[in-house]
This record gives structure tokens, C-alpha cells and sequence, in this order.
């Protein structure tokens, strides 16, 4: 998404048109992004994020926010973790905090191998 | 010496662009380490308990009570400087300037709007997210804008506050507070 992001901010003003019916989005959205480098809604990261140090390493790729549920409600310690992940993305990039805030923690949620994944457990292919 | 911008929630990242185009270097404050090395605070907008709740975790609320240096609040920041906030109060607000406030006072998100703020002699446009409203004015605060009868920008001492979001319009003549100490050392 940040390369996208880099590559509409990167191409001349006269492709932005062409771009915008590429995308398929408002070409005044698309000149925005342009101009400002960024997207006018904070980037979300949201999926799979399991523990502490997953949110951290969201923020540290360029996320401006995580959304964290399965992680949190599935894990063994919710409220433990809970907390350990706000302190993880609040302080992402202070190795001493992310190593506490991961200190002591039960089993996080269990994890799913995507290649084994069913056809029918593919969230991603409903609807389609 | 770098002007602090309390970074653990919120709208921090608009703060930063406003400073960097003014030339100005910046801190992200999380912890009392780096707010020690500013003479100058900014507290921005964003989710005022959420913004509380981690100043506490990260050891900064008694910090940033005990702050000597100029500071400038937008939003959310204006809520936890003032002394009383209406209603339920879902933390103790750090009393650092004489005012009450009530919180999403022009309504919800969707009630959001951007509307001409009147400065001394000047008008400029503020952008009011949520904006709480300065419900009172104690002794010695000094009204520096208004929208309608509202005061929406205020000052005691050296600590100044708005309830919109000037960072969001290019506010670049809100920051000489917090900016010009800069320069007298």
C-alpha cells in the first residue's frame, strides 16, 4: 500500500488522470494523495496480528493504526494481552518496552497455516 | 532545543508536518526522557481519555503537571489542561489552565464542521472536530479567538489552548508561543 502510496505521489501530475480511471477512484481523491503523500484516512493494519510484537512490527512497516480481535479475544490472557498490545504500538519502536510488555504473556491465538486453509474457511472468497 | 509533541495517541503526525514546514525540529514525546529534552510542549488532538490513560502508563502526566516550558494544546489537548471537564469525569484533568469543558459539545463526529474563527483583528479558519467548548473562563485567562460568542482559542500565562484544529490549516501563527522561546535561548 505505502509503495502504491509512493508511486501516485511519484508520477507526474499530467498521468494522474489516466491513473484515477486506471484505479477507478475520483481523480480530485487521487491528486490529494499526490500532493500530501499519504492517504487522507489513517492506514489500518487489521488481521492476524497475534502478539505484541506483530502490532509493533505494523507500526514499524508504516501503519498508523492496528486493529487487533482474534488476537485478543482468542488468546489465553485477553486483558494481559490486551494491554500489552496498545503499550506494543504506543512504544513501537522501544525495544526494552515491546520485550516487557511480551514478558509473561500465556499462549497467544492459535495460529492457521493459510496453504492448508479449506476453500470454505477462506473468509476472503465469500461473496465473490 | 526541539519543541516536544505528545505522541502516545491521537493527531500528533499534523503537528509535525506544521513544525517541519516552519523549519522547526521536533520530539515525539512517549516518555519522560524525551519530554526532558524539550523546552516547549505541544498536546494534540485526539481521544482525551485514551491520550490520558497511556500519559499515566508511560509516566508522563506528573511531567507534563509540572512542565515549566510554553505549551499549546488543540482539541483533546485543551480537555487535559483544563481544570474541569462537565459530566462524568473519565480522568483528572492536569489543571493547567483555568477553564471548564464539555466535551463533544457541537455534537458527534458527523456534526464536524469547519467555520471562521475571529482572532484579534484577523479571521482564520478552524477546523472543529468533536470540539469540546470552553464552558468557563477563570481569572487571568486571556480570550485570543472567538467563533460566534464562543472562545475557542485561550490563554493563561504560557499555556495556550484551542478547541479546533488550526494544525490542519496550515496554522502556522499558532505556534510563536512554543516557538519563540526558541530563539530568546
Amino acid at each position: 500500500m505505502r509503495r502504491e502510496i509512493a508511486v501516485v505521489a511519484g508520477i507526474g501530475r499530467e498521468e494522474l488522470m489516466v491513473e484515477a480511471k486506471r484505479l477507478q477512484v475520483p481523480y480530485e481523491d487521487l491528486l490529494r494523495v499526490h500532493e500530501e503523500k499519504t492517504l487522507p484516512v489513517p492506514i489500518f493494519s487489521a488481521g492476524g496480528v497475534a502478539t505484541p510484537a506483530d502490532a509493533a512490527l505494523m507500526m514499524q512497516l508504516g501503519a498508523e493504526a492496528v486493529f487487533v480481535g482474534s488476537g485478543i479475544f482468542r488468546s489465553e490472557d485477553p486483558e494481559a494481552r490486551a494491554k500489552a498490545v496498545v503499550q506494543a504500538v504506543t512504544h513501537f519502536e522501544d525495544r526494552e518496552v515491546l520485550l516487557r510488555v511480551s514478558t509473561g504473556l500465556r499462549k497467544p491465538m492459535p495460529s492457521l497455516d493459510v496453504r492448508k486453509l479449506e476453500k470454505e474457511d477462506c473468509f476472503a472468497l465469500r461473496g465473490n | 532545543m526541539p519543541v516536544g509533541i505528545l505522541a502516545v495517541q491521537g493527531g500528533f503526525a499534523a503537528h509535525v508536518k506544521c513544525l517541519q514546514a516552519l523549519g522547526q525540529e521536533t520530539v515525539l514525546v512517549k516518555t519522560p526522557w524525551d519530554l526532558a529534552r524539550c523546552k516547549s510542549l505541544i498536546l494534540p488532538g485526539g481521544e482525551s481519555t485514551a491520550i490520558y490513560h497511556l500519559m499515566q502508563t508511560s509516566g508522563l502526566t506528573q511531567r507534563v503537571r509540572d512542565f515549566k516550558g510554553p505549551i499549546l494544546a488543540t482539541c483533546a489537548g485543551t480537555i487535559l489542561l483544563s481544570c474541569h471537564v462537565e459530566g462524568t469525569q473519565p480522568f483528572t484533568p492536569l489543571g493547567r489552565i483555568d477553564i471548564s469543558v464539555r466535551r463533544n459539545a457541537y455534537g458527534r463526529q458527523l456534526q464536524s464542521f469547519v467555520g471562521d474563527v475571529e482572532l484579534a483583528g484577523d479571521k482564520c479558519k478552524g477546523v472543529f472536530i468533536r470540539a469540546p467548548k470552553i464552558i468557563r473562563l477563570g481569572f487571568g485567562v486571556e480570550v485570543l479567538g472567538r467563533f460566534g460568542v464562543d472562545p475557542v482559542f485561550v490563554r493563561q500565562k504560557n499555556i495556550s489552548v484551542a478547541t479546533f484544529h488550526p494544525e490542519l490549516v496550515d496554522g502556522h501563527s499558532f505556534y510563536s508561543g512554543v516557538i519563540e522561546t526558541q530563539t530568546a535561548t
